[in-house]
């Protein structure tokens, strides 16, 4: 559990959570879950993904966090995969004949 | 001397695996905004005020999003900046 300071951890320190089910407390009392897909490391705004009917991603700006919990350590071979895919783009059709 | 060379080999090493780990988020999140362009998107801000919109653009260093179609409580703002300062945190499908 990471309590405060969150924007104040470093490149190395957010690392650790990527591909990691996290919890996200920030503002007055909001709290999200999700796939931590990457932590920007200008604004240190936290990107979750999370996968139902649709994929739904939630930024939660770097200023606005408060604590970040790990919810779940790693993710499994399938949910890594659908992580690294959900922002590529589109493959470019075949040209071959 | 030999250690204060050592120190610096490693301090050299250490900023190398910090700049690799920033370049690697940084791709992530910049990734993440190029989805989100044409997008409607939900703003949570502060005051409990949410509002949608189509997103545009930000600038580099995340302080204002460039939007259109801006639907406030008190009418649709045709473009707008939004501080980001302002946002708690947003949402979108991909």
């Amino acid at each position: 559990m990471m309590q405060c300071g969150w924007p104040l951890m470093g490149p190395l320190r957010w690392l650790h959570y990527v591909n990691k089910e996290v919890k996200v407390r920030a503002g007055k009392g909001e709290e999200h879950r999700g796939w931590l897909l990457s932590v920007d490391p200008v604004s240190a705004s936290v990107v979750l993904v999370s996968f139902g009917e649709a994929v739904a991603v939630r930024v939660v700006m770097g200023h606005a966090v408060e604590a970040v919990e790990v919810l779940r350590a790693a993710a499994d071979d399938e949910t890594a995969k659908r992580l690294r895919s959900v922002f590529l783009p589109p493959p470019s059709p075949c040209l071959d004949p | 001397s030999i250690s204060s060379s050592a120190a610096s080999d490693s301090d050299s090493e250490q900023l190398q695996k910090e700049q690799d780990a920033r370049s690697v988020l940084r791709e992530g999140f910049l990734r993440c905004l190029l989805s989100m362009t044409n997008k409607k998107v939900q703003f949570q801000m502060y005051e409990n005020v949410k509002v949608e919109a189509t997103f545009g653009a930000s600038d580099i260093d995340v302080l204002n999003f460039q939007v259109s179609d801006l639907h406030t409580p008190i009418g649709v703002q045709k473009e707008a900046l939004i501080r980001c300062q302002d946002v708690i945190s947003f949402t979108f499908d991909v």
